[in-house]
């Protein structure tokens, strides 16, 4: 019987025997989909089942992809959670509704009552229903009761720790039950609402609905920069980071292309099944990445930036972005890997055809950078600055140019670094001729490094710079610590108590106060009605207005005319509508008052320029100006305290509830902005650190299959006599090279792109220098930890075992 | 010119690696159903010529031609399709896909060629049978001995029903005994289905197992020891 079977017909066997007919040529090999499918479907046989290195490799794509996945998640959420947050704020709001209705049965009188309690901001809502069907706002089921409130679980929580204790005495009102989570921005939100025993009829607006139509502002463009350039520092690390994991245990895969290429497979399908290895793995990657999007933005609740603190299930990508995400970081990965494959080309010998050494050329490289800095510069010089949609797009263009460019311009840097390098010890000359024959590998992993610190630093300066208005701001205003509070007023004698009560509060050394209004000349000028209140008219005993200006003499009774130079301004005799309308929908009788011949005319105190500083037209004692005929009268109050009081400020809030819960702050007491600067620049830190970890497992991942890739001459060196110091010192040099030059590089570019993007919003550039040294410092302990874990693969590697042959 | 009915036939090979002559001028050819044996001492350009001769390796220098076609000449896609449909080959350590199973990897060149993978998988058992090798069809190339790794890669050769079988010292690894029976395999298989058999060895007692035995060396063909035998 014969050991062979008789020929099959089916496709891969033909009728054989003696009379087989003249040998032809096949087709080409199946392509299309069914190609496509078929070696996909095998790349991934071979990546879930080539054993360890295969698993490292694949977890290692997984990882990088999983990470990239994560980060645009997340990027990607940035405009879903500021729409999210804007309908939650209109749907809660309507201080101020346009065409505000008569009392009825469903209306409800509504006050803001916002307060500050050591620096953290509590809003705060009073409502006094009209009838027994008053709207809710959301997540309230029923209003409170008199004397009751609404809270919500951070401020109750809040209110039930022990150093609240100032606060319950501000916030007198029983807790009656807690604001649900469609009633918040955020879980951290710190709100209530509240109805007080009294809430008086010029105090807030009227409502009969809530939710507010009103549209929010776009993202301004250094949010929307500072977006972008997050992304770009922590994407291009990572597409470093997958492009360095699929050349993990390269030599093996190629001996199994090559396999497969001997048996038929042509260039085509070894390309398409290494793709389908990586495919695998970034599947696996998809699939961790949504998982730790949906794991870390558990942590939501516990970020407060600029005063956002957002729900979990807010921070979601869109569909659209969600599916492109899906897509296109899988299809990247396998396109890196594709991309890396260009020069090398699998045979059936397992001869891998590396391209010739291609002299890097630098006009090309700089393009990337010079077209960025192009785009950058004209619009630094763009006055004022203005957020146009091209603006926007022109600062994040040339900002992702700027940073990505110095992935181009790296290796050209360090080819011309290392060709001119030559004489030194023989650790120095091993690494220098080793990075002089071919430094890819090294430079691909620091390019991203490079591109990490460059983004860090950029997004540093731009936030030290936005930081910077606000720290100046509080530092000149700081200077005398001092409240200002305003409230709508009644008459003179409100002011007169409030003033006492403040004066009489723990800690304050002075107190001063107002009754300001606009009025307007009678006959209205022509033009929109609600401009023709633009004249000040301030009432104050004479020692009040004593604070104001220079009075010779002053009694109850008196009024002056200011020496402003504002045009309109008023003369004695004139005569003042003290009822002008303040707005188009404000239908007003005229009050008519003519300022007494015997006005003197007297200047002004010079001031400091402060953010609340008023100019004054008209000062009027209070027997002078009856407050009653103003329109919206304000009592603006002036308290300065002694910082060495404990809790002063909370004691002064405490009293300016107590007069009127509505009561406005303007203060630089505490800068609300320090805590969340410092915890931007904590999540900058471990944003940094991380990533550059991620770098590291790269640059040792490419370290030891370089050593693998040379086990035999290190066993050689070792033969020799070779010290183990000297080849751990060439391991350094191998690294620092690369990591130093392009730590140089990320600095200039990181600088320059700061320096750039601060100019623009017309912000002083500033440098916090032992950050960035911090920063970069990171990048250096890259090299050692590098270097470190490399040393024990070199030892094993330096064996006698590597010399032993087949 | 090509020799007559030859199925395989090379014209003045020449390839060189760097400065160094591999091939200088060879002429070969080979007939449907003979088993020719290259012989020569190492480094004498034999498996150069076997490389040359599958279209693995394009020559600096000459032709050679598969029937009508001449090999040179095609793409690497056509010598791909070539080698996946009338080329078989066996090496010395196996180039078995270590990832795959015995069964996976003889069944590879069927489903490269498009084979579905039941079907692939059904003509690949066979010839584990055949090859009494069967036993080894579930496990992977790590798991298994030298001569069940050779006779599985005897295996993927056969299954397409290749026309040319290309063998570099196939028994190079193994022990006598298991050489014998792998040689006997793949000679009597090549016998049974007309296909011609380059056979690339150092070893004389392997090219006893040939119809005609031709000796390399420094790149050129000496000597013709044998006719049919």
């Amino acid at each position: 019987m014969s050991l062979l079977r008789p020929r099959a017909t089916a496709a891969g066997g033909r009728t054989g025997g003696r009379d087989r007919p003249a040998p032809t040529v096949p087709g080409a090999p199946p392509t299309g989909r069914a190609a496509w499918a078929r070696d996909l479907v095998m790349g991934i046989r071979f990546a879930a089942g080539s054993g360890r290195e295969g698993w490292i490799r694949t977890a290692l794509t997984a990882t990088g992809v999983a990470l990239g996945v994560a980060v645009l998640l997340l990027g990607a959420s940035v405009p879903g959670v500021l729409d999210t947050l804007h309908g939650r704020e209109k749907a809660r709001e309507n201080l101020g509704q346009a065409h505000p209705p008569r009392a009825a049965d469903d209306t409800l009188r509504y006050a803001s009552a916002d307060t500050v309690f050591h620096g953290a901001p509590i809003r705060g809502r009073l409502v006094r229903p009209d009838g027994a069907h008053p709207p809710v706002p959301p997540g309230v089921d029923r209003l409170p009761g008199p004397g009751r409130m609404l809270v919500s679980p951070a401020l109750k929580k809040l209110l039930d720790s022990p150093r609240a204790g100032l606060l319950r005495q501000r916030l007198d009102y029983r807790v009656a039950g807690t604001i649900g989570d469609a009633g918040l921005l955020g879980p951290g939100e710190l709100t209530y609402v509240a109805q007080p025993v009294t809430l008086a009829a010029a105090d807030g607006y009227r409502i009969d609905h809530f939710g507010k139509d009103w549209n929010p502002p776009p993202m301004r463009a250094p949010t929307v920069l500072l977006v972008i350039m997050t992304c770009v520092a922590l994407l291009t690390p990572v597409m470093v980071f997958i492009g360095t994991s699929v050349r993990f245990g390269n030599e093996r895969r190629e001996r199994r292309l090559a396999a497969i290429r001997l048996v038929g497979a042509d260039v085509r399908t070894t390309r398409r099944i290494a793709a389908g290895e990586v495919l695998f793995g970034s599947l696996l990657g998809l699939v961790a990445g949504g998982a730790l999007f949906l794991a870390g933005r558990q942590l939501a609740p516990v970020v407060t930036l600029w005063d956002v603190n957002v729900f979990p299930s807010d921070v979601a990508p869109g569909p659209l972005a969600a599916a492109l995400i899906a897509v296109l970081v899988p299809a990247a990965a396998v396109l890196v890997t594709l991309f890396a494959q260009r020069g090398v080309t699998v045979e059936p010998l397992g001869v891998v055809r590396h391209r010739p050494p291609v002299r890097r050329r630098l006009w090309w490289r700089v393009a990337l950078p010079a077209v960025g800095a192009l785009v950058l510069v004209p619009l630094s010089r763009e006055r004022p600055w203005t957020d146009t949609p091209l603006h926007t797009l022109g600062l994040a263009t040339g900002a992702m140019l700027l940073l990505l460019g110095v992935t181009t311009l790296l290796p050209w840097l360090v080819q011309a670094v290392v060709g001119r390098l030559h004489r030194g010890p023989v650790s120095w000359q091993l690494a220098i001729r080793r990075l002089q024959l071919s430094s890819g590998s090294a430079t691909r992993a620091v390019s991203g490094i490079t591109v990490a610190v460059a983004g860090a630093i950029a997004i540093h300066m731009l936030m030290t710079g936005m930081q910077a208005s606000y720290t100046r701001a509080y530092a000149e205003s700081g200077k005398e610590p001092r409240i200002s509070l305003w409230a709508n007023s009644k008459d003179w004698p409100q002011t007169q108590r409030a003033l006492t009560a403040l004066r009489a509060t723990p800690g304050v050394t002075a107190a001063r106060g107002t009754v300001d209004a606009l009025v307007g000349p009678l006959p209205h000028p022509p033009g929109r009605p609600e401009d023709a209140a633009r004249t000040t008219v301030t009432v104050g005993s004479c020692a009040e207005l004593r604070s104001l200006a220079r009075l010779d003499s002053c009694h109850d009774g008196s009024v002056f005319v200011t020496t402003t130079r504002r045009e309109g301004a008023v003369a004695p005799g004139a005569t003042l509508d003290l009822n002008p309308p303040r707005d188009a929908y404000e239908a007003v009788r005229p009050h008519p008052w003519t300022v007494p011949r015997t006005a003197r005319t007297v200047p002004l105190l010079a001031h400091r320029p402060s953010p609340d500083r008023v100019v004054y037209d008209l000062l009027v004692t209070p027997s002078a100006l009856d407050v009653g005929r103003l329109n919206g009268p304000t009592t603006e109050l002036k308290v300065v305290f002694d910082r060495g009081t404990p809790d002063a400020v909370e004691h002064i809030r405490n009293t300016a509830a107590r007069i009127d819960p509505t009561m406005n702050e303007v203060s630089a007491v505490d800068n609300p902005h320090d805590a969340q600067y410092a915890s931007v620049l904590d999540g900058l830190f471990a944003g940094a650190v991380v990533t550059l970890l991620l770098i590291g497992s790269g640059l040792i991942i490419s370290t030891v299959e370089q050593l693998h890739e040379r086990r035999r001459l290190l066993s050689t060196l070792d033969a020799h006599g070779t010290r183990r110091a000297t080849l751990g010192w060439s391991v350094l040099w191998q690294t620092a090279v690369p990591v130093v030059l392009g730590l140089g590089l990320a600095l200039g570019t990181g600088l320059a792109l700061g320096a750039l993007v601060l100019t623009m919003i017309d912000s002083a550039v500033t440098v916090n220098w032992p950050v960035v040294a911090a920063i970069t410092g990171i990048g250096g302990a890259v090299i050692l930890f590098v270097t470190a874990l490399s040393l024990p693969p070199l030892w094993r590697m330096m064996r006698p075992d590597g010399l032993r042959t087949e | 010119m090509t020799p007559e009915g030859s199925l395989l036939a090379a014209e003045g090979l020449c390839k060189t690696y760097g400065a160094t002559p591999a091939l200088d001028g060879v002429e070969f050819s080979v007939h449907p159903g003979e088993v020719v044996a290259v012989m020569g001492p190492s480094g004498s350009g034999k498996s150069t010529l076997l490389h040359c001769l599958a279209g693995i390796v394009r020559p600096d220098a000459g032709t050679v031609r598969y029937g009508p076609h001449e090999l040179t000449a095609l793409s690497d896609a056509r010598r791909s399709a070539l080698r996946r449909t009338d080329f078989g080959f066996v090496f010395q350590f196996g180039q078995l896909v270590p990832e795959l199973t015995g069964l996976e990897n003889v069944a590879l060149p069927l489903r490269l060629n498009g084979t579905r993978r039941k079907e692939a998988e059904r003509q690949a058992r066979e010839w584990l049978e055949r090859l009494e090798v069967d036993g080894a069809a579930a496990q992977r190339p790590g798991e298994i001995s030298g001569g069940q790794g050779q006779r599985i890669a005897v295996a993927r050769a056969l299954v397409t029903g290749p026309r040319v079988i290309f063998a570099d010292e196939p028994t190079g690894a193994l022990d006598s005994l298991n050489g014998e029976r792998v040689l006997g395999l793949l000679t009597g298989a090549a016998r049974d289905t007309n296909a011609a058999v380059v056979l690339v060895t150092h070893e004389a007692r392997v090219a006893a197992y040939s119809d005609r035995e031709i000796v390399v060396r420094d790149g050129t063909v000496k000597d013709i020891l044998a006719g049919l035998r």
